[in-house]
């Protein structure tokens, strides 16, 4: 696709991209939430909330209701804001957008809207931890996912304006960045995993879940310094790279810290910690409002690190494809198997 | 579109497969440790699985569930004072609330997660813990006001339950309302009835004699057609069972009033507690409190590193042999740690921070640890050896001086602490 090509398309696709994924970020804020007050069963019916239509419910009643109700309602209402946000996303893409690619992917987002809310009405009529848990991955996939088409649908790909693409510097910097986004999804599906833990599970389960989750963390830590590494030089040439690097190295400091905090907010200082009187004297206050929110904000982190990840590899995957597509007899092969993929796509337009 | 349908159908087909992830009903773990313990006292080599399975059982028609608990029904014990069935439902079960936030299931939202399903302090997070969370079922407490080898009063528990216990993983519940604060203090009794039921049960299954009678059982089934003897022996039997838990509950419901009375803390001038704390040090580091001998010379909690605490001594005993300890680890004994004493010199005692709780401890020591109860001067005895009410209030003013007092050079701690005062 040219420059003038994407230049014409329509820009609403993208700006519905956007605002879903705005919609959805307080989606797993709030989700997050209901998990860390484990009000997943304040409403036991679904799709309605105590006999009524969801958007029925007396609002005074959900509002000055119980916490617990409060959330789980809440949430289920802005899934719901969600969904009528990728409907219109849908119907827009499909009347303004001519890619294929894109069309399917549009409805590929309200496709996972909905089986997420089918999990997320599951987990209640079920009452499952092992379902709340994939409900809990989903979210931040179906969030990445977002990233991924708001790159897509971007009328500002990546690229280079000032030199002839450097595309062999790109197909790197896009494996190193997939890798990572792999890695936090992975690092996400462990923390979901010692969030829901079943009651019955034994010791060495939520051992090895942690464990692996501090393991794949400092992998993440190092897959990101190294992302930033690479691509500081090629940012320098194709914008919005830079920023997404940056962020990164940003949001896994913060991660950190989040999740020690989130340690000591739940089960107190470390026993190696206990010669110190701060952690000798240190109390948990159980379902104090810093727990809920030191807690939920670690895991709505990890969410945002897997966006960023994505919006990296995207961007990236998609200069190496512009650079290819403008320069194919310097590079004949496609830089990575993403831009691969990409590639034959838009040559294929 | 066609593949916008598959991807549809593939998405409702894995909702149809989801509907049967519902979670299984939970279930209470067996004391796969006692019963082992119990077998090698008995000189067996194990229970039988039938023998195992008719504890279960037992425990089932007297307890209940963990979704559906039920209070014992024994005629000799007054289980109402201890236990009320609907704030026992209130905690047990999946965790909910309803329209008006009533909750349901508050034992697996707040504890099961540490001290599991079946309060044997062996939750999924318990490896991680240390102190390892507390195994309701011997029914021990550290932090109570009455005698060593006595239940808690109800209020001990819900001072725990309130205030949590600083520097460990035991929060405080105080966020909670005080109905669901109950309800937790009375789940944790019952499940602490139950363990105590089930080593009592497990004990008279390892006492059977199986050698004379294969299929000897506590309680034997009667059929229809059964004669009025075996009627009359199997009554028999269930009343033995009753009368087992008729003592475990009313050792519960003795100790509702059992706390050791103090006396009160006597008023004291700056000059006058200056001298009560160099008493209390001489008691301190003398023979008969002795606390030196734990508590390290300098009260940094270093005088003894290599102790255990009751839940594990139970099983590993002193030998401390690794193949023993290998095989109660495999049955689930969390892997046994060192007990460290209390480093008094930080001035933070988890039992609770009021001198009232310090002399608790001193006077009735810690139930399952260590740490000894006072030897008391018996009354109208001048000269038998021993500790007077007084003596204790002067070892609570010492240890409540040590955050203070110099390691380097201790005896001028009691001058700087009257100057601090006069200021």
């Amino acid at each position: 696709m040219s420059q003038r090509e994407i230049q014409r398309q329509s820009p609403w696709p993208h700006r519905l991209a956007v605002l879903l994924a705005l919609v959805t970020f307080p989606l797993i804020w709030v989700g997050g939430l209901v998990t860390t007050y484990d009000a997943g069963m304040a409403v036991p019916d679904w799709p309605g909330t105590y006999g009524y239509n969801l958007f029925a419910y007396p609002w005074t009643t959900w509002v000055a209701g119980p916490w617990d109700l409060f959330i789980e309602h809440g949430h289920r209402l802005l899934g719901a804001t969600a969904g009528l946000v990728a409907i219109a996303l849908v119907i827009v893409t499909f009347l303004t957008e001519k890619r294929t690619v894109i069309r399917f992917a549009a409805a590929g987002a309200l496709v996972l809207v909905v089986v997420q809310g089918a999990l997320g009405g599951a987990r209640v009529l079920l009452d499952a931890r092992l379902v709340a848990m994939i409900h809990g991955c989903l979210g931040p996939a179906f969030f990445a996912y977002l990233a991924a088409l708001i790159a897509a649908t971007s009328c500002r790909p990546p690229s280079s304006e000032r030199t002839a693409a450097p595309v062999s510097t790109l197909g790197p910097l896009a494996r190193t960045a997939w890798i990572l986004a792999a890695l936090a999804c992975g690092q996400l599906i462990l923390g979901a995993v010692l969030r829901h833990i079943p009651y019955g599970a034994t010791p060495q389960v939520f051992r090895i879940a942690l464990v692996f989750h501090l393991v794949v963390a400092a992998a993440v830590v190092l897959q990101v310094g190294w992302t930033a590494v690479q691509a500081w030089p090629v940012g320098r040439q194709f914008r919005g790279l830079r920023s997404p690097s940056l962020a990164l190295l940003a949001l896994v400091a913060l991660q950190i810290v989040l999740g020690l905090a989130t340690y000591v907010a739940k089960y107190s200082w470390p026993a190696w910690f206990g010669d110190y009187q701060f952690a000798a004297a240190y109390v948990v206050e159980e379902r104090s409002l810093h727990q809920a929110l030191v807690t939920t904000a670690h895991v709505a982190g990890g969410s945002l690190i897997l966006f960023t990840a994505v919006t990296l590899a995207m961007r990236s995957s998609l200069a190496a494809v512009s650079g290819e597509s403008r320069a194919p007899s310097a590079h004949s092969q496609p830089a990575s198997p993403f831009s691969a993929l990409l590639w034959k796509r838009r040559t294929a337009l | 579109m066609n593949r916008s349908l598959l991807i549809l159908l593939a998405a409702t087909a894995g909702g149809v497969a989801l509907a049967g992830c519902g979670s299984p009903a939970a279930e209470y773990r067996r004391y796969e440790t006692f019963a082992h313990k119990a077998a090698q006292d008995a000189g067996i080599e194990k229970l039988k699985a039938s023998q195992l399975s008719e504890v279960d059982d037992l425990l089932a028609a007297f307890y209940g569930t963990p979704d559906e608990p039920a209070i014992p029904a024994v005629e000799d014990a007054d289980i109402a004072s201890v236990l009320s069935l609907p704030l026992l439902q209130m905690a047990a079960g999946p965790v909910g609330s309803d329209e008006q936030g009533r909750p349901r299931g508050l034992y697996r939202e707040h504890c099961a997660h540490c001290h599991g399903i079946t309060g044997d302090g062996n939750g999924p997070t318990a490896a991680f813990l240390n102190p390892y969370p507390r195994d309701y079922r011997p029914g021990k407490f550290k932090f109570k006001s009455t005698p060593v080898g006595g239940k808690p009063t109800h209020a001990d528990l819900k001072k725990v339950l309130l205030e949590g216990v600083a520097g460990t993983a035991m929060p405080s519940f105080k966020l909670l309302t005080d109905i669901e604060v109950e309800a937790l203090t009375q789940y944790v009794i019952y499940l602490s009835l139950r363990g105590e039921t089930e080593r009592e049960l497990i004990r008279m299954q390892a006492e059977l004699d199986l050698d004379s009678e294969p299929n000897a059982r506590l309680v034997n089934i009667v059929t229809e057609n059964a004669t009025d003897e075996e009627r009359q022996l199997q009554q028999e039997q269930m009343a033995a069972v009753k009368e087992k838990i008729a003592t475990v509950v009313n050792k519960w419901t003795g100790a509702m009033d059992a706390s050791v009375e103090i006396p009160p803390r006597p008023e004291m001038t700056p000059e006058e507690l200056v001298e009560s704390r160099k008493l209390g040090r001489t008691l301190f580091y003398g023979s008969i409190a002795n606390c030196v001998k734990c508590h390290g010379d300098s009260a940094l909690g270093d005088g003894q590193l290599t102790d255990y605490d009751d839940w594990t001594k139970e099983f590993i005993g002193e030998g401390k042999d690794p193949e023993v300890v290998a095989q109660y680890v495999a049955l689930g004994l969390p892997e046994p740690r060192n007990i460290r004493p209390r480093n008094l010199r930080m001035g933070i005692y988890r039992g609770g921070m009021r001198p009232i709780d310090i002399y608790w401890r001193i006077r009735n020591g810690i139930e399952g640890t260590p740490m000894p109860a006072a030897t008391m001067k018996p009354d109208g005895d001048p000269n038998a050896k021993g500790l007077t009410p007084d003596d204790i209030w002067h070892i609570v003013n010492y240890i409540e001086s040590l955050p203070y007092e110099s390691i380097s050079n201790p005896n001028d701690a009691a001058e700087r602490a009257l100057e601090r005062m006069r200021m």
